[in-house]
């Protein structure tokens, strides 16, 4: 394949995983909105077009027709640039998710993610603690207590957790060999898979990852009820609007990367022994990895109507005397496993 | 002096007066329907019964001559006992009329009933129908159903009126009050029975259903009917006048006025023929223009005259206050010496109850405070005879109407060069003036009064003006005053843009270039106070509500001078 | 010394905590099946009990006159001041009715007192809850608006009879 070749297959999957994500994540929140009314026996938006199916949209156009407000004692510069700090971070980490398998396009063999790199997961890890930046910056310069609390709790919280998501990673990539996605979701064919293999490590990281997209039971760095709205307090509008789409991305990207290192990808066991068409057995390998991020996805909404927020010493005290050393005995016992198999 | 215990507390007494006197000299209130301090004792509606020791029964209070060592319980088993009964019974007829009764609010029986009943009834029978819309008089309605009987008003014609018309007709629970054959109650004191009636049997049938009393703010001040200058009470509702009432001062009025005052001396105040800021005459119009340009106007006007070519008129309808700074402003802003004021007498008026010949409200403050010609200067027959010979060309007048009490004058008037007229409504000497000021009313105003006998007295604003604001003037605010807005209709009361006739006078000299640093009417009267014998060492708290008399000795030395 | 027992002492499985998250969302599961009970307003209204307080109304006897003698109390006692009557004279037996009776919407604060103190019955609380206005001299109810002919009103009626 020519530069120019790679270069064109590359742009068309950004533009194809950009529209995609977009729209699920506006589908999300129309989703999350519908999921909160039915568990408390009500119906949710259902006057936007069918069942409320185009409220996204309304959602949207209010949201850009709102005011944006910048508070008079805020930094000007890295107020505005927070939520594109968030937005930034949230897409980029689609780069290495892969989707599937490779696949014969038009006699092109082209891989089912937009960048197959050999570091993906490191490349990972780092993006999504930038994120944290984000809301470090919205907090700090908006220049309101609220704001700064909100801040504070989140960094405090994202380094507490990073710490049990990093140990949990490193018992698979100790079975997997490897940092490359693709790579990651091979090594778990048919039934490996690693919730399987290390069900702790599939606990802690699932944990972790709720810490990390700041979503409930660890939504301290928002926590209405005490910080009116934590660090997206002073933030109106498209900013606003920033933040909320960068939760809903990241909340996707953390489903996406369970699937990828725990629920084998895009796998389906055992499906070649049936036979099938190989266009078939691609579809409904990607189909699967978007049903798998689906009911992760569900999981997130269910688990956040079901289970109140934690305190902040509670966090803390799960973060480091129980998600930590759980983490490491995750290791140990992946460990022991090569040592016994190999 | 001889002492009695009412309640366990020793009191004093008068000798002669009754346990029911007695007791209100000391503050103690003994419950009373029949019985008034100005009218003869009847003693028939029993609620006064209290207990007194070493009496076999219970006696009514009103007509028991208090003795030296008597021991009265107003409080008893016995007493409460009795009142309740008697409540009972004056109830037993007496319609369910609250709701549609104008007394409700300031009724005896309805205070009693809660204060001294047990609230229930145990009649069951019918309640006896009488007529319920009895015209007594042109001015008086009265109620059967509602009269208790207690005869007050056939005492009042009686004694105070002296015109007996009313009577009691038939017996027991059908007795009435009616009009003797052949009589109508219209005697010029009529209305009074109103305000002594305990009950709503007796209404006036110019305020009646108009408002509830709740609604109205009373603020007390001086009727402008005549010299008397009866203590009255102002009632508002909605910045505007509903009516008048009579406050006790038993040097001046007691507990009455006339008809003619309670009628017919307030309702220019709310009318729309009120002056509604300053007017200039342009090409034979009167034209609204602003303060400024009207003060400008009138200065520069009045500057082009030489000294004994004006006169000024103050007036008897004015206050003190208002005279003082007229007379002042002629003195030394104009340097004229062509000044007095109108006397209103009609001796038609005058009886020997309270009515005076002088309609006017202040003639003798007027005087007092130097409306009066100098030496060589004209009194007002003068000054409209020199006028007529064109020796003055320019006329200051000041609260008064010199051609309603003779036509001839406007004609004389016409051909003066300039007349300024200080007015509250529009008249036929504002239909000539070339410059109007809006003078606010009696109602309007802080101020005195001095009476034909040489009393002070106050009078206090009730209706605000554009530029007064009623909470912080402190005026009588009703609830509807203290919480309403300008978007409630019920507080968009008219605001006349007036002020008073002294405020107008400073504000004229000192575009004239002569400062009077008066803020407060109460100023004035300082100024007053320093500078005239009759009102040496007055001021607004000594007056205060039940006003203050100038020596005869006094009066009489400033008056000769 | 024994350790008090405590209400807040938990159980080993309640302490490891998973269990406990599985029952809560167990619950909250079983509710998204259950029936919904949101009223979709516009075209499904509310309609409310006898006890229910909406704006206050007047009565108007079947002969086509209000029952209101014009006595003022509504209009003392209430809170908000939201109530305006002129009395004025009539022929008719009740020697007094209102000339003039507003009531300013934007004022009342629907607390009932009106009705509670009237002493003929005459203004009761009624079930209409759809008050909007442009302005404010639309939120101003005069008679034409208030008066209500008695037999829409008779539940309110027998309600505060039982009640009152």
């Amino acid at each position: 394949m020519s530069l120019i070749e790679i270069l064109i297959i590359t742009l068309i999957k950004i533009l194809i995983i950009l529209t995609l994500t977009l729209l699920t994540v506006s589908y999300l929140v129309y989703f999350e909105r519908k999921i909160s009314a039915w568990a408390q026996n009500r119906l949710g938006p259902n006057r936007v077009g069918w069942e409320g199916i185009l409220q996204p949209f309304a959602d949207v156009f209010k949201l850009l027709l709102k005011e944006d407000i910048v508070p008079n004692k805020a930094n000007k510069v890295i107020h505005s640039l927070a939520p594109m700090v968030a937005l930034f971070v949230a897409f980029t980490t689609y780069a290495v998710i892969p989707i599937g398998p490779n696949v014969q396009i038009f006699g092109y063999d082209i891989s089912l993610v937009v960048a197959d790199i050999n570091i993906g997961i490191l490349y990972v890890l780092a993006l999504t603690s930038l994120g944290v930046y984000a809301i470090t910056f919205a907090g700090w310069s908006s220049g309101s207590k609220y704001s700064l609390l909100g801040g504070i709790r989140s960094s405090a919280q994202m380094i507490s957790y990073e710490i049990s998501m990093g140990f949990s990673i490193a018992g698979v990539l100790l079975l997997s060999e490897s940092l490359r996605p693709i790579a990651i979701v091979e090594s778990q064919a048919g039934w490996m898979w690693n919730a399987v293999v290390q069900p702790i490590g599939f606990i802690t990281f699932f944990v972790s990852a709720f810490a990390e997209t700041n979503r409930l039971p660890f939504d301290l760095p928002e926590a209405e009820p005490e910080l009116v709205g934590g660090f997206h307090t002073e933030y109106s509008s498209m900013k606003f609007a920033g933040f909320f789409l960068a939760e809903y991305a990241n909340m996707i990207i953390a489903s996406a990367l369970i699937t990828t290192l725990y629920l084998g990808g895009w796998q389906i066991p055992y499906i070649e022994k049936l036979g099938l068409a190989d266009w078939l057995v691609t579809v409904f390998q990607v189909g699967s990895f978007f049903i798998k991020v689906g009911m992760l996805l569900f999981f997130f909404i269910w688990i956040r109507w079901s289970i109140p927020r934690f305190r902040y010493d509670q966090l803390m005290n799960i973060g480091w005397k129980v998600m930590f050393p759980l983490s490491l005995i995750n290791l140990v016992w992946v460990a022991v496993l090569i040592m016994i198999f190999n | 002096m001889p002492k009695i215990f009412i309640d366990g507390k020793e009191i004093e007494f008068k000798q002669g007066q009754t346990i029911i006197e007695a007791a209100k000299d000391a503050g103690i209130d003994i419950p009373h329907f029949c019985w008034h301090p100005s009218l003869s004792v009847s003693g028939n509606c029993r609620i006064c019964l209290v207990e007194v020791e070493k009496m076999p029964k219970l006696v009514i209070a009103c007509s028991t001559i208090a003795a030296e060592g008597m021991v009265v319980y107003t409080q008893s088993q016995k007493t409460l006992a009795a009142r309740n009964a008697v409540m009972e019974f004056l109830l037993i007829n007496h319609p369910l009329d609250c709701p549609i009764c104008d007394e409700a609010g300031e009724c005896k029986l309805q205070d009693y009933a809660y204060e001294h009943s047990i609230g229930e009834s145990r009649f069951v029978e019918e309640k006896v129908k009488k007529e319920k819309r009895v015209p007594l008089g042109p001015r008086v309605m009265f109620d059967g159903e509602r009269c208790i009987s207690c005869s007050r008003c056939i005492r009042f014609c009686d004694e105070i009126a002296k015109d007996p018309e009313l009577t009691f007709v038939q017996r027991g629970d059908r007795v009435t009050i009616t009009t003797y054959p052949g009589e109508v109650m219209d005697n010029p004191y009529s209305m009074n029975v109103v305000d002594i009636c305990p009950v709503g049997a007796l209404t006036n049938t110019d305020f009646r259903f108009k408002a509830r009393v709740w609604e109205m703010s009373a603020t007390k001040s001086i009727c402008n009917g005549c010299a008397r200058g009866c203590n009255i009470d102002i009632w508002v509702r909605n910045n505007e006048i509903l009516r008048l009432t009579p406050r006790h001062n038993e040097s001046v009025n007691s507990y009455w006025m006339c008809d003619h005052g309670r009628l017919n001396t307030f309702k220019f105040v709310n009318d729309s023929s009120r002056i509604d800021s300053p007017h200039i005459r342009k090409e034979g119009q009167l034209v609204k223009v602003g303060w400024d340009e009207a003060f400008a106007e009138a200065s520069s006007r009045l500057k082009s005259f030489s000294k004994d070519e004006i006169a000024v008129i103050g007036s008897a309808f004015a206050t003190c206050e208002d005279n003082y700074l007229v007379a002042r402003f002629a003195k030394s802003v104009l340097g004229t010496g062509h000044l007095d004021f109108i006397h209103h007498n009609d001796p038609s008026f005058e009886d020997d109850i309270l009515r005076r010949s002088d309609r006017t409200p202040n003639s003798l403050g007027a005087k007092l405070v130097g409306v009066r010609p100098s030496k060589n200067g004209l009194d007002f027959n003068s000054i409209i005879k020199a006028i007529s010979e064109r020796r003055i060309k320019a006329l200051y007048l000041v609260e008064d109407d010199t051609i309603q009490n003779d036509p001839e004058i406007e004609n004389i008037l016409a051909k003066l060069d300039l007349l300024v007229v200080h007015s509250t409504n529009y008249n036929k000497t504002t239909d000539i003036a070339d410059i109007v000021f809006p003078a606010s009313t009696y109602a309007e105003k802080n101020g005195t009064f001095v009476n034909f006998d040489g009393m002070i007295q106050r009078i206090k604003p009730a209706v605000s003006t554009l530029e007064a604001d009623r909470a912080l003037e402190g005026m009588a605010m009703s609830r509807l005053d203290k919480f309403g807005t300008r978007w409630d209709r019920w507080a968009q009361g008219v605001k006349f843009d007036a002020r008073p006739t002294w405020r107008i006078i400073s504000g004229l000299s000192s575009v004239m270039g002569y400062k009077f640093k008066y803020n407060m009417a109460e100023e004035v009267f300082k100024d007053i106070a320093s500078g005239i014998t009759s009102f040496n060492h007055l001021d607004y708290d000594i007056i205060g509500e039940q006003g203050f008399k100038i020596k005869a000795s006094v009066l009489e030395k400033e008056i000769l001078e | 010394m024994a350790e008090k027992k405590r209400l807040k002492d938990l159980s080993i499985w309640q302490k490891i905590y998973i269990p406990e998250i599985f029952k809560g969302l167990a619950l909250t599961f079983k509710n998204m099946l259950k029936p919904k009970f949101t009223m979709e307003y516009p075209e499904e209204k509310f309609i409310p009990p006898a006890s229910y307080r909406g704006r206050p109304v007047l009565v108007q006897e079947e002969n086509g006159e209000e029952r209101c003698v014009a006595c003022g109390l509504c209009s003392r006692v209430c809170p908000a001041l939201a109530i305006e009557v002129q009395a004025a004279e009539t022929e008719r037996e009740k020697e007094r009715y209102p000339e003039r009776f507003e009531i300013n919407m934007i004022r009342c604060i629907f607390c009932g007192f009106c009705e509670e103190v009237c002493p003929e019955e005459a203004i009761v609380m009624s079930k209409d809850y759809e008050l909007a206005f442009t302005n404010r001299q639309e939120a101003i109810y005069g008679k034409d608006k208030l008066l209500v002919p008695v037999s829409q009103l008779q539940d309110r009626i027998e309600f505060l009879r039982n009640y009152k």
